[in-house]
Formats: C-alpha cells, structure tokens, sequence
C-alpha cells in the first residue's frame, strides 16, 4: 500500500458514519460507503464491505437503528438512521476527535501554535 | 457500558436466531450490488465490467458473510457447543469410558458437594433466613489466651444495650430445660429460650397469633408470659385460635401464652418456647449454643465499624481477678458464627478451605484412570487430529476441543452429583438431629437444598475434572501425536506410547491396590455390627437417658439420693436383676486413649484408643456377661480399690492376647493434667456388643457421683415384650421428682440402628469408591491391551504369517503390559504397607481381615488378566492377509 493513502482506524469509521447519517438523514448502506469515498476523495481506502461491519456495530450499540424501506429508485432498501443515543455520541467523539486533533496539529506545526 | 450491555444483548439475539441476520445480509447485499452495477452502468462501463466493478468494491463477500456471522453471534459459544455435541458424540461410541468414568467422577463430586454443604452450613458461612440476615451478629467474650468463648456478664449486656451506636436491637437469649405441662397432660421436657424483647425486633417475624414478648415482660416483677412456635400450638393447643391467655406450665411457675410464632420460625436456635429474659444484674449468658448476645448491624456499619466500637466500650472487669490478667476480649462475629467451635474467623475459614481442597484432592485417583482412557482413545483418534491441524487448527484449539470433550462428560457427572447429594444430606440431617443437644430439630438457618453456592462449586469442580482428566492427555497427544501422525498420515505405522503412560498405568494399578485393603477393612468394620449382630438379643433391652437438673439439684450427696430411689422404684417395679446403669450404652461408649503399665521395668508401655465405660454392679449380670478369667465387679470394687474388666477385644488389640489379669492401665492424662489412678484389670469378659472395632474397657461408677448420674444411661431387661414395659417406664418418669429426667425410653436395637446409619452410609460410601476405581483400572488395563493390539496388528499378521507360536506371541506383545500391571502391583504394596503400619485400621472403625493385601494384589492381577483376555483373543486371531493388506 503506497504511503500516501491511509488505512482508517475503526472508531474513525464509526465516527464517519454516525456523521454521514446526521448530515444526510436515513440513509441505506451502500449511499453511506458512497458518501464516504466521496468525502475521502479517495484519500481514504474504504473497502465497501467494511461500511456494513461498521454498521452492525452502531446497531448493536443502539446508537444507529435500520428498517427496510423503499428508495429513490423505487427498490427495496435497509435504510440506517441516527437514535438519541447515537446523537450524543456523534457529539461526544466530534469533541474528542477535535480536542485530539488539535493536539496533533500543535505537535506536528510548533510554529503554527498559539 | 450501555453501549458494551447492548452490544452483549444483541449477540446473544443473534446467537439464539442465526437465521434473521443471515437472510437480512443476503437480502442488503443483493441490493448493495445492484446500486453498485447501476452506478457503474450510468458511468459507462459495460454490463460485465459494472458487475465485476460492483464487486471488487465491496469486497469478498464469502469473507464478508464470516465477519457478519462473527459480528451477530457469540463465536466462542459456536466453537464450544460445536465441541460439547462432538463429546457427546464420542461419549456414545465409547460407552465404557462414559460409564466408567462418569460413575467414578459421579462419587467423588457428590462427596465433596456433601461436604461442601454440611460445611457451609455448619461453618458459620451461612447468614440467617431473616430479614438482611447478613446484618445480624453476635456479641462474644472471647478468650484470646485460652482460645475459648467465655459467659458474658449481664452487666455487660446491659451496657452494650445502652451504650453502642453501631448495633441495634441488642439482646441476648440463654436456652433453659423445663417440664412443660398443657391441661393436665403428661409432662415432657422441652428447651425454652429465654430471650430478650429485642430478639423478636431483631428477626422481624411477625407473630400469627398475638404479639411478641414485649419489654415490659422483662421485669421481674411482670406476670410469667410465654410466645409459642407453631408445631407447639398444632400439637399441643390443636390450632386453637383461641390460644391467647391460656396457661402452660414452665417448671414450677404458670406462663400465660401471649403469641404464637409462625411455621419455620425458629430463632434464635431451633426453639419453640419462648419467654422472656429477666433482668438480672448478677447474672451471665452462656456461650453459644446456650446463650448468645444478638444484635442487628445499624444501617451502614460494618462489621469492623461494630468491632472498632466494641473495642472502645470493652468488657466490665470479672468478679473474682483471674490469675493471669484477663485475657478476655470483645468481639463482633456473624450470627451464625457464634455457633460454631472456639475458633477465630479466619481459623475456621482456613479449616474450610483445607477440607474442601482435600476432599476436592478425591478427584485425582479417578480422573487420572479416565485420563488414560481418554489418552488410549485420543491416541487411536491421531488421524483425525492430524488432519485437522493439517488444515490449520491449532494444537490449543485441539486441546480445548478434548477438554469439552471431557467436560460435557464431567458436568453430567457433575449434575448427577447435585441429586443425588441431597438425599444423603437428608439422611445425614437425620443422623443430626437425633443429637440430644439439637431435640430433634436443626438450627433455623441450616438447609440442605439446593443452593447456588453448592451448584457453583459442583460446576467448579466439573471444570477441575475435565482438567485434569482431559487435559493431560491432550497436551500428551496433541505434542507427541500430530508432528508423528502428519508424517504417517496415509500409512498405518504406530504412535510410540512414552514414559507417561507406563507412569499412569502403573500409578493408577499402584493407587488401587494400595486403596483396596483399606477401604474394605473400613466397610467391614463399619458393617460388621449390622451383619453379624450384636451377639445377644437387644430388642429384649429398654434404655433411657437418665438426667439430674443441676440448677436444680446443686449438691452431689442429692443427686446420690435421687439416683438411688429411681434405682429403687424401678426394682420394685422390674425386680432387681433387671437393671444397670451405665456412663454410656454400650457400644456407644467414648473413645479413650489408655496406657498399660510395663509388662516389665524400663519395658515399652502400649497404649491405645479403647471404649470406656463406667457401669454399676448388676451390669454384667443383666446382659448376661460373664467372666472368661477372673471375675466381673462386686462389692469391693465400688469402695476404694481402683479396678477394671476388660473384654476379648482389649485383651488381643492392647496386651496382644497375653495374659491381662493384675496388669494394670490408665487413660493417658491430657497434656499439662494430672495422671489418674491405675485400674487393676480384675476379669475378661465377653465382647458387649460383639462384633465392633474397638476393645472396651470397663471402671465401677460411683453411685450418685455427679459423673455417674448426669446423665446415665439406664438399661432395662424387658424381656421378649418390651413394648409393654417401655410404657410402664415412661410413666414411671413422669411421675418422678421435678429433678430428674427419664427420657428417650427406646429399644436397645433400635439405638443400635440408628447409630448404624451413618456407619452404613460411611461403608457404602467406600465400597462404591472402591468398586469404581477397580472399575476404572480395569477399563484402563483392558485399553492399554487393545491398543497394544491395535498398533502391532501389522507385526502380528506378519509373524503369524511366518508361523509364530501363539503363546509366544501373546508373551512378546503383552510383556510390556504385564510389566507395568507388576510394577502397580510392587508400588501398591509397599504403599499398603506403610498405610498399614502408620494407620490404625481398628481406631478408625475398620476390622483386619487376615490376608487382605496378598488377595488385593492377586484381585487386581486377575482383573488385569482378565482386561487383556478380550484383546489378547483379538491378537492370535488377526488374519495375517488382512493384517498386510490394510497395513
């Protein structure tokens, strides 16, 4: 794998979604691994397959929740959609990640910082 | 952690419906990929490039779907249930290992959860049935210099009453024996509590009928109130709901009834009177089980916060200043505790945790005889491991598949142990509550049902079975067995069996016959009273239990005086030579540890545990006992001549059957005590009863010395209808003085058996051990053999084929096998041998049987021949042609 893309850390994937699904609203698995290649711009590997682990996980964790439903294309569809739960957390990991990646930007830009 | 608790829950929905989520992702990823194609289409790729695209993004699906599986099940559970169907299958095919082995770990697992049980309940582990039980304590003086339990002064009850913040409902109770009398009926002696107002604060029963003792009742001038349980009210009062205010006589004084107490209320023992305990300032409690401090932890407090406070506030200074300093100390322990010995609490928990780890320690012998079975049957399985490892299992993988293996073995063992341990503990509270101490009924607290406590250390020890049993030769087989069987896979070259295996075959033979002599001279002894009987007819005999009050009767000259007129009403009544009385009854007497005088100066002096017994004049004549040499008691020896009869048994288990008469003994002083006197032994006599392990040892009793009279034994010669007599016994009484105490009136016989139970219960218990490790080393012999035949079928075909003799065959085949059972053999002996000499079979209730160890080892040789006969058969019949052709 070339040095320039990078492999994604399993809660960052977890954070992308939560954040996709708040952006966008009930989506179906294969719009929310679309969505995400197009926000990575292709900088992040994300295999497809990944998304739908990905997903089990919050489910089970209750902070996504899925119901078949029909979409654009008039096509029976899973279509994921954010709980209360998963609202907080969304919160909860976009300060986390915010606060870390601060800290990373100050350590790796010194002459950058405050 | 919500999160993790959701995550747990939603597994297990996955677990238990596989289905749901394996159609749902069948159905999401159809779906994916048809979105996937339409994209690509709509970008201009052809149909084949769209769907090939369509799937290169979204990955292996084939991996996908395992990941998924993972994601919505419990892995591990697969993996375990996938190898607990395996071993139930293997536990099918090989039945005689299922049988053998589960009925050895079925015996060892029920003992120990007997144990288990009766220890924890009788250890103080077990909080009361009561509301927060786990909160309520006793208040001890505890001795730590003598390690005793000592009185506690009703001073200090007071002041702890009054004083301490960290307890509450403080009180304290103290069991006394009174005659009670309801409407004129029969009078019967019966344990009364007498018990502060606070005990029934404490418990939070509410009474039936009624109301509890209050604290008014307390004062002595209060009119005499008494609270009831519920058997008295349904037996004595008929259920009478009208019970309030009759009367019932305690003793000498008139109690009126002011409650009844419900069913199973019991506190603070097993009692069923309850009256109040009067204040008196000069007085003291007894230790437990007589009298306790009881109090309920206040809301917060601990019991070190109780301890630290108790500490503080201490004990009031002892009337008379004992010699050297008080050694006295307040202390704080669970209820329940209080009851046990004179022990701290970590002693006892320490005590506990040694038995049950020994007992425990019973699982080794049996599981390392299954340990070699498994072993056998995993080394003939070497191809089907060795497959799987080819196809990537790992050897820890392998091993844990033969553990579950053993385990769903072990724990249907161990389920098994659970039912049936419960009628044994049944018949064991049976065997308790006959104590004289308990009056027939158990402490409240004490249970012997089910508990979770007991499943959970029954499960504990399925898993330490399946251990030892399956582990050993897992890691045996999986380590020496897969690098051999990959390289043989395809050809039918053995496995070589190593040092381990001679080393199990020849422990577990070794450990069998060290066992076997012991054990059955252990079953024997304990049957022998019950098979060959008692050697005179004791259902002709009536006893009783004869008791003098002490509170009431506080001078030794009257207790003579009491004796003497039951003595001389029962004569009147029965006629002189028809009773005795005696310490104990015979074949219940306690066992004594004696010395004899040197046969000769400066000569080695023997000593030895005996039955002792201290008995009247007549005792001899009426069970018709007379002298083999010398003579039985009479007059002079009731004066001041120290002299004593021995019997048969004594004669050949102390003095070696030499001669007895003039030679004198003694019981050997306890440690820091005085010697007594020598008794000159003046007569042999008859065993009385027959047929028991120990040799009985027979002193005159003093008439009405405090030893001989409270309580004694008083048996009666009924004659062929006792029947009639036991009733005349029984009135005779109760209508004695208020004093005494005749009671229990039961047939010798009966006694007899009842005191057989648990001898019985101890014999069949050893002789279903010790069948089931003979069972077991059989099992193991007879696999050593088909293995031995099975892994040189080749060579023997080929060497029958060249016209090999059968018998030398057999020889060259099982020399091996026939050496390792003779090297058990050697070990077991010399094993037995040293048990022999350092335990002493007839102390511990066993009989030797002459010539016990050479018929064990000639035993457990047959039994190894006779294992190797079925193989040995299969060996000179291999068809030499079959033998090459499948080789």
């Amino acid at each position: 794998m070339p040095d320039s893309e990078s492999s994604i850390l399993q809660g960052t994937l977890d954070l992308m979604v939560l954040k996709t699904l708040e952006h966008l609203g009930p989506l179906h698995g294969y719009g929310i691994a679309r969505r995400i290649e197009q926000v990575g711009e292709r900088a992040l590997i994300v295999n497809q397959g990944t998304v739908y682990l990905c997903l089990v996980r919050l489910v089970q964790k209750k902070w996504i929740k899925a119901a078949w439903g029909v979409s654009d294309n008039n096509r029976k569809a899973k279509f994921y959609s954010l709980t209360k739960a998963g609202r907080k957390q969304l919160q909860a990991e976009t300060e986390n990640w915010e606060r870390v990646a601060g800290v990373m930007g100050r350590v790796l830009h010194p002459q950058t910082g405050s | 952690m919500l999160a993790f608790f959701n995550t747990i829950a939603a597994r297990i929905r996955g677990f238990l419906r596989p289905g749901d989520s394996e159609s749902d992702f069948d159905q999401e990823m159809a779906v994916h990929l048809e979105m996937a194609e339409e994209d690509a289409l709509r970008r201009g790729l052809s149909v084949e490039e769209a769907r090939r695209a369509a799937r290169v993004q979204l990955g292996g699906v084939t991996q996908l779907r395992e990941s998924w599986r993972a994601a919505w099940g419990l892995p591990w559970l697969d993996g375990f249930a996938l190898d607990a169907k395996l071993g139930l299958r293997m536990l099918r095919r090989s039945w005689g290992l299922t049988l053998a082995g589960g009925l050895a770990m079925t015996i060892v697992i029920t003992i120990a959860a007997v144990v288990f049980v009766f220890l924890d309940q009788f250890m103080g582990r077990t909080a009361p049935p009561l509301d927060q039980g786990e909160r309520v304590v006793a208040l001890q003086s505890w001795d730590a210099e003598a390690h005793r339990r000592r009185e506690v002064s009703r001073g200090d009850l007071e002041r702890w009453g009054t004083t301490l913040q960290s307890v509450e409902d403080l009180g304290g109770f103290q069991t006394i024996e009174r005659r009670v009398i309801v409407d004129g009926r029969p009078a019967e002696w019966v344990r009364v509590a007498e018990i502060s107002a606070s005990g029934f604060r404490l418990a939070r029963v509410q009474p039936l009928l009624g109301r509890w003792i209050a604290d008014a009742d307390e004062h002595v001038a209060a009119a005499p109130v008494v609270v009831i349980g519920y058997d008295v009210w349904q037996s004595r009062f008929a259920s009478d709901r009208a019970v309030i205010g009759h009367t019932v006589r305690l003793g000498e004084i008139i109690h009126t009834v002011v409650g009844v107490m419900p069913e199973g209320f019991a506190f603070p023992v097993n009692h069923r009177y309850w009256i109040p305990l009067r204040a008196d300032p000069l007085g003291s409690l007894k230790p437990a089980p007589e009298g306790v401090v009881f109090a309920r932890l206040a809301s917060g407090v601990s019991l070190d916060g109780a301890q630290a406070e108790l500490t503080t506030v201490g004990l009031l200074p002892p009337a008379t200043a004992p010699p050297r300093g008080d050694a006295r100390r307040p202390r704080v322990v669970p209820y329940t505790f209080a009851f046990t010995d004179d022990v701290e609490r970590g002693e006892l928990a320490w005590q506990q945790r040694i038995i049950v780890s020994l007992v425990s320690l019973l699982l080794v012998p049996p599981c390392l005889n299954i340990a070699i079975l498994i072993y056998a049957r995993t080394v003939t399985r070497q191809e089907e491991f060795a497959a799987r490892f080819a196809l990537g299992a790992s050897r820890g993988r392998i091993v844990v598949q033969l553990c579950v293996e053993v385990l769903v073995l072990s724990s249907a063992a161990g389920a098994a142990a659970l039912i049936l341990a419960r009628p044994i503990l049944g018949q064991i509270g049976e065997i308790i509550r006959r104590i004289p101490e308990l009056d027939g009924a158990l402490p409240f607290w004490v249970d012997f049902g089910f508990s979770w406590r007991a499943a959970l250390f029954v499960a504990g020890l399925s898993v330490l079975a399946a251990l030892i049993a399956g582990l050993l030769p897992a890691l045996q087989a999986t380590g020496r067995v897969l690098p051999t069987a990959l390289r043989s896979l395809g050809s039918r070259t053995g496995i070589p069996l190593g040092a381990t295996w001679t080393a199990l075959i020849v422990a577990q033979v070794g450990l069998a016959l060290a066992a076997l002599p012991s054990a059955m001279e252990l079953a024997w002894g304990n049957l022998r009273p019950a098979v060959l009987g008692p050697g005179f007819p004791a259902r002709e005999f009536l006893t009783a239990r004869l008791s003098v009050n002490p509170q009431s009767v506080p001078f030794d000259s009257r207790v003579g005086q009491l004796q003497a007129e039951v003595v001389r009403r029962i004569d009147a009544e029965f006629g002189a030579s028809a009773v005795t009385f005696a310490a104990a009854l015979p074949g219940a007497e306690p066992l004594t540890f004696v010395e004899m005088e040197e046969a000769v100066v400066g000569g080695p002096r023997v000593r030895r545990y005996v039955r002792a017994n201290q008995v009247d004049r007549a005792f001899f004549k009426v069970f018709d006992v007379s002298a083999l040499a010398g003579r039985t008691f009479d007059g002079r020896d009731f004066s001041a001549a120290a002299t004593a009869v021995v019997d048969q048994t004594f004669v050949r288990q102390v003095i070696g059957g030499g001669h007895a008469i003039g030679r004198r003994v003694r019981p050997v002083p306890a440690p820091g005590s005085e010697a007594g006197p020598w008794y000159e032994i003046v007569g042999i006599v008859h065993d009385r009863p027959a047929n028991t392990s120990q040799g009985r040892l027979y002193v005159p009793a003093r008439p009405g010395s405090r030893a001989a009279a409270s309580p004694s034994q008083l048996v009666l010669h009924a004659g062929p209808d006792p029947a009639a007599m036991a009733r005349r016994l029984q009135e005779i009484g109760t209508n004695l003085d208020p004093a005494l105490r005749l009671e229990t009136v039961r047939r010798l016989d009966e006694v007899y058996g009842e005191a057989q139970m648990s001898s019985n219960l101890t014999s069949y218990a050893l002789v279903i051990v010790t069948l089931s490790v003979l069972v077991l080393s059989a099992a193991g012999l007879y696999a050593l053999m088909s293995f031995t035949v099975a892994r040189r079928r080749r060579e023997i075909g080929i060497r029958t084929a060249l016209g090999a003799r059968p018998g030398r065959l057999l020889a060259s085949i099982f020399a091996r096998a026939l050496w390792q059972i003779a090297g058990g053999v050697v070990v077991g002996v010399t094993i037995a041998l040293v048990l022999h000499r350092r335990l002493n079979i007839e102390v511990e209730g066993g009989w030797h049987i002459p010539g016990i160890l050479p018929a064990a080892a000639l035993f457990i040789m047959a039994i190894g021949l006779l294992s190797a006969a079925g193989p040995a058969r299969r060996a000179v019949r291999v068809d030499p042609t079959e033998a090459l052709r499948d080789g």
